[in-house]
């Protein structure tokens, strides 16, 4: 749904979450360079696989990328609506199948998960295989690489890492940077 | 302003990439300040944005005639964002970031983010890539 404002006194709502507030609002981490990979998600494979296996055999867990152009032989993404069990503002819908789909721009964040394990955060726009352009969370596991490979920028995070923790303001795990443990 | 001064426009800039950093946004932040205040806190004079996503509480986006639309959510979630910081000579960064967002029902909207107006949501994840203009040492 979307409005077109063109006069009056209006201003940004804000949201009160579950949690305790937070002092700290932005919490950032850098290095001096940072490291370029240019890599080809592979057909056949899963978005997660695709990305996080060839990263992985040269030594990044931790990275932010921007995925270009390119064809899904499957694709699924969810929305964000608002959370009806009140355990957080808002929750992820159930996966939508796209079907076969052509991502037109998509950025993931590598990181770690709960336990250690990769995990990879993905959002893109992308034309469904209806035609209509949708854009939301993709789910990396259950999206396949149609049959040409697709190119991604990866800016490797060095000196630091990305790790899901536990965020007791929003009530729901995030990726956020630590020192390398 | 006599008629003959001329303003000098640099056209080209050459430089190189230096520090790159990755901030987590908290909710109820300003998307494009978040992203100025991201740069004060790192000492970027200017960089780029080399990657970001998250949520929006709601999104304002500018349009051609000089207003906006607005997409309500919450959430709406950014999907696609491209953008630069620059700043002058007072040293205050300011982020120009346009991108695309999804609306609950997926469905898609663009255009450059208005300052102020883009209250996140959940989280916003943004890497930074720091540009620096030949002749320039970073801060």
């Amino acid at each position: 749904m979307s409005r077109t404002l063109q006069s009056g006194y209006h201003r940004p709502r804000m949201l009160r979450h579950v949690g305790r507030f937070s002092p700290v609002r932005i919490q950032s981490m850098h290095y001096q360079s940072g490291r370029h990979i240019r890599l080809l998600l592979q057909p056949g494979r899963s978005l997660y696989d695709a990305l996080v296996r060839p990263l992985q055999a040269i030594g990044v867990t931790s990275a932010s990328t921007t995925i270009l152009g390119g064809h899904f032989d499957h694709l699924e993404y969810c929305v964000a609506p608002p959370d009806p069990s009140g355990k957080a503002v808002i929750a992820y819908s159930s996966p939508i199948d796209a079907g076969a789909s052509f991502m037109v721009f998509g950025n993931a964040t590598l990181g770690k998960d709960m336990e250690g394990r990769p995990l990879v955060h993905c959002h893109a726009s992308v034309r469904v295989e209806d035609g209509s352009v949708k854009g939301g969370h993709i789910v990396p596991q259950a999206s396949i690489i149609g049959a040409t490979p697709i190119s991604v920028l990866v800016t490797a995070l060095e000196g630091f890492e990305l790790r899901q923790a536990f965020d007791d303001e929003t009530n729901i795990p995030l990726l956020k940077p630590f020192k390398e443990s | 302003m006599s008629t003959t001064e001329t303003t000098r426009v640099v056209i080209t800039e050459s430089g190189r990439m230096g520090r790159v950093a990755y901030a987590r946004i908290a909710p109820n932040e300003d998307l494009v300040q978040g992203v100025e205040k991201m740069c004060l806190a790192e000492g970027f004079r200017n960089a780029f944005v080399r990657g970001g996503l998250g949520s929006l509480v709601d999104a304002s986006l500018g349009t051609r005639d000089g207003g906006y639309q607005q997409i309500s959510g919450p959430a709406v979630e950014v999907v696609s964002i491209a953008g630069e910081v620059r700043s002058g000579a007072d040293g205050v960064p300011v982020a120009s970031l346009a991108g695309i967002v999804a609306d609950t029902d997926g469905n898609v909207y663009g255009g450059p983010f208005l300052a102020g107006w883009n209250p996140v949501c959940m989280t916003f994840e943004v890497t930074l890539e720091e540009w620096i203009p030949d002749g320039e040492e970073p801060a």
